[in-house]
């Protein structure tokens, strides 16, 4: 008797012994991906501890993703079956989400008694496709915000404006020129100009909004009231002139921290920046209401929050749900309102005395009052990328404000439509696999002879296949399956509309690709980037290295400061040089102005000047790696040469000519080569220099055309197309350079 | 040309050309500097000054003290190390291949390395994360280690390639007359010739891991794992970058840059094989 009890408890002991080795060996790890910027993250970091602490078991792992990398990062992640169990970020990618079944419904965790403690706004539900009256919980808001509202400098303003006409007579008044020399030192409104998310409030101020009544994602913007809006934005630059030529988002924000701007327009996250700011004393106040409707200027108000991984089941679910419960607490939301003056989801905190007492958390509630929910629609972006290019070029003079409104609802409509676009795999399908299959084999058949030489050659240059064995098998092993699944896609359909269920449906990419005349358009303009980029990499190289390989004291200091355009990380050097093209406070003006007295020029406003703006960026950063090459190449070069030719009286220029340039050759040809493949695909300096393509979508080259298709409207598949058409361009362009330059031969 | 005497108006000209190009090399690195040091968070002025007024090292100080910095730079540094030997080990053997033997599918072994560079890298986002997780690399030096070769070989076999076609064949001929194997003649004959081409294979091999950021965005999902570009995107956010400390973190990682190339740039300009060449 005794001994079973024993046993039985001494068992007992084990099991309870044993689960929690379990439990403390392998806690349950979940991942968040958020968005937080840098002291968020502090407050962020302190609550995962807190988490942690009260919930041994689970262990989280926050990672950082900027806005647009999260999401694709996401899509990606989700699309390969893994992923964070959690994401934190603003609503509006959240019908793209839904439409891509990559979120689940958090219902099952947030009852209906514990979802009535939230306000309204911060529950976003969406029903998906095969449920349509049934929508989902998919994501639980723990602040709303990211609204604009107008921040004023009490030096410059004394009381912030209460209508629009008061303030834009408050903004001529504050528009000074100081020393009367023709240049304005001193702006009365500033705000980022040139981005339609900034024109919002005026569209709602004028009774307008981005989409109709019917509640259905159709665009509205071919309508009277965003005539006004657009007419009245105008206004400011072309009338009363109270901003700057050209204002972007870094311009406005550095003319208002250097007190050279009355008032700014700008969104809840820069204020912080504003407040704190010692040279400015810098106050917060709602929009002001227009004066010929009686409506308040209207911001767009997103929520911010948690969604859940589709592939996140079992205990990992319960426990990133464990996690949101903690986020969304009452204490956690308290802790980011004092610290960060975040306005929290929770109706309970709505009557904390904190939010009547602060004064940026009451001109925020009071300015979210007047603001409108952003859609969650996934056709949003589409609206953002039809509005931008017309809006600039009313901007920029080239439209009015009626053509702007009905280009902007023409290019809406085309683009949601395109954006929605299914194809259904038909028989085409099935024909096109069958002729890949008939390819393949034929292309094994043609090419049966190449086998046996192989096996015959082995026998003679082993120590060549040996030698080269590693090196391509390195490359191969990465290349090779995401190459082979561009080209898949490239015949398929994924798009929003098909993300996890894509079929291969037949060419209609390729036709689509190869019938816009945008394409070839396009095509140009990359091919004059890629010659002229790749035109003064080489020269210039070639140049400072001639400069450099010759008797000249200090060599190794220019050689350090000469490749300083490469070392150091070209993102902040092309926004640098996105700065120096400013039209009024870029070095290149005021240079060309003052010292050379050469006129201003627009040089981001227009065009052209975008484009040359990018291209001198680009030589910028390329020629210090032509001028390593052509230094090293030199060094292969016997001096003995030049000595002969010296004999013979030949000239620099035409040693230059006959000796150095053709001993370079097999050392630059591929440099020239790989150059340019990579400035033809090369897309950050465009994104970054011309902002995405500004002005009015016309600085793209292909690849930040395929940037933009894919990520803007999701067309995985017409951009997998169009890839193939550029690599099929590349190949071609470099097989006829190499064939001409013979750089493919060997020595023997 | 080296040991002779130029002209002097050469010289000078020479003096002229270097000073313009350093002049516009270095405004915009100055320009990076002075965002480093201005306060309260500011990608642009409204002047021009290059030491702005109350300049801070706040942003210097932050990074070291708030942000997991030096670790970076330590990973930045063990992978960038590790992709520059393995680069340049293979491109060393491989690009002898390419140059000296005519074997079967080389022209198709060189085309097909070339074709690796010509696909847009933002479409190869999605299949490179799913081939990743697959692979288990996430999280792990390895893959880095793996893809970062992969990118930066194709321009360091073709540069290989290059610098052996310069070298002239009868060298190699002569030490084999000699009795010396085909293997030993490359170590003791050709490679000692190509330094100056080893030494761009390796500064392109380094530049290549210590800048790249699309495939460790992939790769790594731990910040204690990061490398430098990861550390540095963690301060950039859409209308709300850290500039100061983004710009402080940009100077910093250039050094290293500047350092490797001041130790590498010896070779390139000493000309130490010269004398030995002479067909």
């Amino acid at each position: 008797m005794r001994f079973s009890h024993c046993f039985l408890f001494l068992l007992l002991a084990c099991i309870l012994a044993c689960a929690g080795c379990v439990d403390s060996a392998a806690p349950t790890k979940i991942t968040l991906w958020h968005q937080m910027v840098v002291n968020e993250r502090v407050v962020l970091d302190e609550m995962i501890d807190q988490f942690s602490r009260e919930n041994p078991g689970i262990e989280v792992r926050a990672l950082y993703k900027e806005t647009e990398e999260l999401r694709s990062g996401f899509q990606a992640a989700a699309l390969a079956g893994t992923g964070p169990e959690l994401v934190f970020g603003p609503s509006d990618s959240l019908g793209a989400f839904v439409t891509m079944e990559i979120v689940q419904d958090m219902r099952p965790w947030f009852d209906a008694s514990r979802q009535a403690e939230f306000v309204d706004q911060a529950l976003t539900f969406l029903a998906s496709r095969e449920n349509p009256d049934d929508p989902m919980l998919v994501q639980v808001g723990d602040r709303v915000g990211n609204h604009l509202a107008l921040v004023y400098n009490r030096n410059l303003i004394k009381t912030p404006p209460k209508t629009t006409d008061e303030m834009v007579s408050l903004a001529v008044a504050a528009t000074i020129d100081k020393n009367n020399d023709g240049r304005t030192d001193q702006y009365g409104l500033v705000w980022n100009f040139v981005e339609p998310f900034f024109a919002v409030p005026f569209l709602t101020g004028y009774g307008g909004w981005v989409f109709d009544k019917s509640g259905r994602p159709e665009p509205a913007l071919d309508t009277p009231e965003c005539v006004a809006a657009l007419e009245f934005i105008l206004s400011l630059q072309d009338k009363y002139k109270v901003l700057p030529a050209n204002c972007d988002y870094e311009t406005a924000d550095a003319l208002f921290k250097d007190g050279s701007a009355a008032m700014i327009i700008n969104g809840d996250w820069s204020w912080g920046d504003y407040l704190s700011n010692k040279q400015i004393d810098a106050a917060i106040a709602p929009l002001p209401v227009v004066s010929a409707t009686g409506l308040p200027l209207g911001p767009m108000v997103a929520t911010k929050g948690y969604s859940l991984n589709v592939h996140a089941t079992g205990k990992q679910a319960d426990a990133a749900m464990k996690f949101v419960e903690f986020m969304t607490s009452e204490a956690t939301e308290r802790q980011f309102m004092t610290r960060l003056k975040t306005l929290p989801s929770r109706k309970s905190l709505l009557n904390d005395p904190l939010l009547t007492s602060d004064p940026t958390l009451l001109a925020s509630s009071q300015q979210m009052k007047n603001g409108r929910p952003m859609p969650v629609d996934p056709e949003l972006r589409a609206i953002w990328d039809s509005m931008r290019p017309h809006y600039q070029a009313l901007l920029a003079s080239n439209e009015t404000a009626p053509e702007a409104a009905r280009n902007m609802q023409r290019d809406a409509i085309a683009a949601i439509e395109r954006m929605n676009q299914t194809y259904q795999s038909g028989s085409a399908g099935r024909i096109l696999k069958f002729v890949a299959g008939l390819l393949t084999l034929g292309l094994l058949w043609w090419q049966r002879g190449a086998w046996k030489r192989l096996a015959v050659d082995w026998s003679r240059n082993r120590l060549a296949y040996l030698l080269i064995a590693p090196a391509m098998a390195v490359i191969l092993f990465t290349i090779v399956y995401p190459f082979f699944y561009n080209v898949v896609l490239s015949f398929s359909n994924m798009s929003l509309r098909n993300f996890q269920d894509w079929q291969i449906t037949g060419l209609q990419n390729y036709e689509q690709v190869l019938t816009e005349p945008k394409f070839f358009i396009v095509l140009l303009k990359t091919i004059i980037w890629t010659v002229v980029c790749v035109f003064f990499h080489v020269t210039i190289g070639l140049l400072l290295a001639v400069m450099l390989n010759g008797p000249v004291a200090g060599k190794s200091i220019y050689r350090v400061f000469l490749i300083l355009p490469w070392a150091i990380p070209s993102y902040i050097t092309a926004l640098t040089w996105r700065g120096m093209f400013d039209y009024e406070y870029g070095a290149v003006n005021l240079i060309a102005n003052q010292y050379l007295g050469l006129p201003v020029i627009n040089w981001l406003g227009d065009p052209t000047n975008a484009f040359i703006a990018c291209i001198v960026t680009n030589i910028w950063l390329g020629f210090p790696f032509m001028m390593v090459i052509a230094l090293g190449g030199m060094q292969g070069i016997p001096g003995e040469l030049y000595e002969a030719a010296r004999m013979d009286r030949v000239s620099r220029l035409s040693q230059f000519w006959h000796i150095t340039l053709p001993m370079l050759k097999p050392v630059l040809v591929p440099a020239i080569t790989l150059g340019s493949i990579w400035t033809f695909n090369n897309l950050n300096v465009i994104w970054l220099v011309s902002n995405g393509g500004e002005p009015s979508d016309q600085t793209h080259i292909l690849v930040s055309y395929v940037y933009k298709a894919v990520f803007n409207l999701y067309q995985y598949g017409y951009g997998a197309a169009l890839s193939m058409a550029i690599f099929f361009l590349l190949l071609a362009c470099s097989l006829l350079f190499l064939r001409r330059t013979n750089a493919t031969e060997g020595v023997l | 040309m080296r040991g002779v005497k130029e002209p002097r108006w050469i010289t000078i000209g020479r003096h002229v050309v270097l000073l313009l190009f350093v002049l516009i090399s270095i405004y915009p690195a100055i320009n990076v500097f002075s965002i480093s040091l201005r306060p309260g968070n500011k990608l642009r002025s409204t002047d021009l000054a290059i030491i702005p007024e109350n300049w801070t090292l706040a942003s210097y100080q932050q990074l070291f003290t708030e942000q997991p910095f030096l670790q970076w730079l330590g990973n930045s540094l063990l992978v960038s190390v590790a992709v520059t030997i393995l680069g340049v080990a293979l491109a060393a053997v491989g690009g002898y291949a390419l140059s000296r033997f005519k074997f079967v599918g080389r022209q198709a072994s060189m085309l097909a390395i070339l074709t690796t560079q010509m696909f847009p890298a933002t479409m190869l986002l999605l299949p490179l994360y799913v081939m990743i997780a697959r692979l288990h690399l996430v999280n792990t030096f390895l893959g880095l280690l793996i893809f970062y070769s992969a990118t930066a070989l194709p321009f360091c076999l073709w540069q290989m390639k290059g610098f052996y076609d310069t070298i002239p064949v009868s060298l190699e001929e002569a030490a084999r007359m000699d009795g010396c194997s085909r293997w030993k003649t490359f170590l003791k004959v050709t490679l000692p010739l190509a330094v100056p081409g080893l030494v761009i294979t390796a500064l392109f091999s380094f530049m290549t891991a210590w800048s790249e950021y699309i495939v460790a965005a992939q790769v790594l999902q731990d910040k204690e794992m990061f490398t430098l570009p990861l550390g540095l995107k963690s301060f950039q956010a859409s209308m709300s970058t850290q500039w100061g400390m983004y710009a402080s973190a940009s100077i910093l990682v250039s050094i290293p840059v500047v350092i490797v190339f001041m130790l590498l740039s010896r070779y390139l300009v000493s000309g130490l094989t010269i004398g030995a060449v002479k067909e």
